[in-house]
């Protein structure tokens, strides 16, 4: 059974850590909250109903420990850290951002608050439903749809005054 | 409208509203210009957003990821995320021959005794019996059952295993620059159906290498070919096979099914019947089944 089960988690790998990443803005945290969200994945396999969506499963979990890692560093008054600075002291983000105007995507996803943050990268990135979104989120569908509209016009607006929208686009236009 | 107009268009770019909301929209878009560009801009946004994450699946995965999904790891985080580059697994390195899989048609139709031209029937294999016996034994459960899933199952291992062996049968493969709509263009006029576009599967490591047209219970069909981008996944995910066939059956919702030790997700929808075949486990297929059932209503 577990090695099923580990086959799944590696198949989701790849989405977990993007998903991670959008909510962290950085490639060594994402990576840390993923792997810690593993062995929970583990230790809990008994707890996931077969049928349900797995993905959906891991995304929350995902979720819960970086909420935990967030509230932990409020606790240590290590939430003054800037999101900016934050971003520009990975080195692999660093070099992924060559592309400039993703970069700006990504940066701006970064100064959402964490429950947009969530609902957008489920919802838009990760292609849940609103319903799925909810039940990861543990939030009324309701919510999710209002946080998400408030995410996406936050974003429009931040592209827009960055004037990173027009850039973008071309980007995503060859990156076909 | 008790919700504000930027969530009705989100929810309404997302399908995410019932009929009556979604029709109020749709009036709103008709008469008014601004919300016509306010939609357009939400949508290119909602497109950047993608882009700007998906070279994250196309990232190697850390080996400390793959060993703690394997529970074989230290529980603490390694600091640093050093990426380690895997060695190259046999599985891995079978997988890399899709690159390049389609180049020997001739080659494949010769082997397997596939049909050629343009009346094609099916012929199935299997690959752990020698090919003559099994495309007969194939051939034979396939006519005598004459059952849709069966028949999707066996074409899955006949691309498996043409390629697998360094052969194709694509009748249109997914050339470097040839982008899906010419493929399935071509696609389309062969089997008398609607103009389609090849559903986009990167977001889920997950690249086009192929079409092929079949033939399943008489009704002409499409056989689109994915395989993992990610090498390191490769195993896990395996080759997928998306089916597309007109059906004059009514509206099924995706089900979920298993045939010769392949998982498969079918559903019917608007006059075609379509099947996810592979090795996936099922969760990951629910999601691909939600993503091309959108991708083709989106059209």
């Amino acid at each position: 059974m577990k090695s099923g089960f580990s086959d799944q988690l590696i198949a989701v790998l790849p989405r977990l850590r993007r998903f991670a990443r959008g909510l962290t803005g950085s490639a060594v945290e994402a990576d840390d909250v993923v792997q810690a969200a593993c062995e929970r994945a583990l230790a809990r396999m008994h707890q996931f109903q077969e049928g349900t969506r797995f993905d959906s499963w891991m995304f929350r979990i995902v979720q819960t420990i970086w909420i935990d890692q967030l509230r932990a560093r409020e606790v240590r008054k290590e939430a003054a850290e800037a999101e900016g600075e934050r971003l520009g002291s990975d080195e692999s983000v660093r070099r992924a951002d060559a592309r400039l105007a993703l970069a700006e995507v990504r940066r701006a996803v970064s100064r959402l608050p964490v429950e947009q943050r969530t609902a957008l990268l489920l919802v838009t990135v990760e292609g849940l439903s609103y319903k799925e979104a909810a039940e990861v989120a543990k939030v009324p569908v309701g919510t999710i749809m209002s946080r998400l509209a408030r995410a996406r016009v936050a974003l429009q607006g931040q592209l827009e005054a960055g004037g990173g929208l027009r850039r973008s686009t071309d980007d995503a236009e060859i990156e076909g | 409208m008790q919700k504000s107009r930027d969530e009705l268009l989100v929810a309404y770019l997302d399908g995410e509203l019932d009929e009556r909301r979604r029709a109020e929209v749709e009036t709103l878009l008709q008469r008014d210009e601004t919300a016509r560009l306010r939609l357009t801009q939400l949508g290119e946004g909602a497109t950047l957003l993608r882009a700007a994450f998906d070279e994250v699946l196309r990232e190697e995965v850390p080996e400390r990821l793959i060993a703690a999904a394997r529970g074989t790891t230290e529980s603490e985080p390694t600091q640093g995320a050093e990426i380690l580059h895997f060695r190259r697994k046999r599985t891995a390195e079978s997988w890399r021959t899709y690159k390049r899989w389609w180049i020997a048609v001739p080659v494949a139709a010769s082997l397997f005794g596939i049909m050629v031209g343009g009346g094609l029937t099916y012929v199935g294999v299997d690959h752990q019996t020698p090919p003559t016996g099994a495309m007969q034994q194939a051939a034979a459960s396939a006519a005598a059952t004459n059952n849709w899933l069966d028949t999707a199952a066996e074409y899955h291992k006949l691309f498996v295993t043409a390629s697998t062996g360094g052969g194709s049968f694509a009748d249109i493969p997914a050339k470097d620059g040839e982008n899906s709509g010419d493929v399935m263009q071509k696609l389309s006029q062969r089997i008398a159906q609607p103009p389609m576009r090849v559903p986009n599967l990167k977001p889920w490591g997950l690249v086009f290498q192929g079409a092929r047209a079949i033939v399943i219970e008489q009704h002409p069909a499409a056989q689109l070919f994915y395989t993992a981008d990610n090498k390191t996944i490769g195993k896990a995910i395996g080759p997928l096979t998306v089916v597309i066939a007109s059906s004059n059956r009514p509206d099924v919702a995706p089900t979920f099914d298993h045939r010769q030790d392949l998982n498969l997700l079918y559903w019917r929808r608007k006059g075609h019947a379509y099947a996810i075949v592979g090795q996936a486990d099922i969760g990951y297929m629910w999601g691909l089944a939600n993503d091309i059932a959108w991708q083709f209503d989106a059209i």
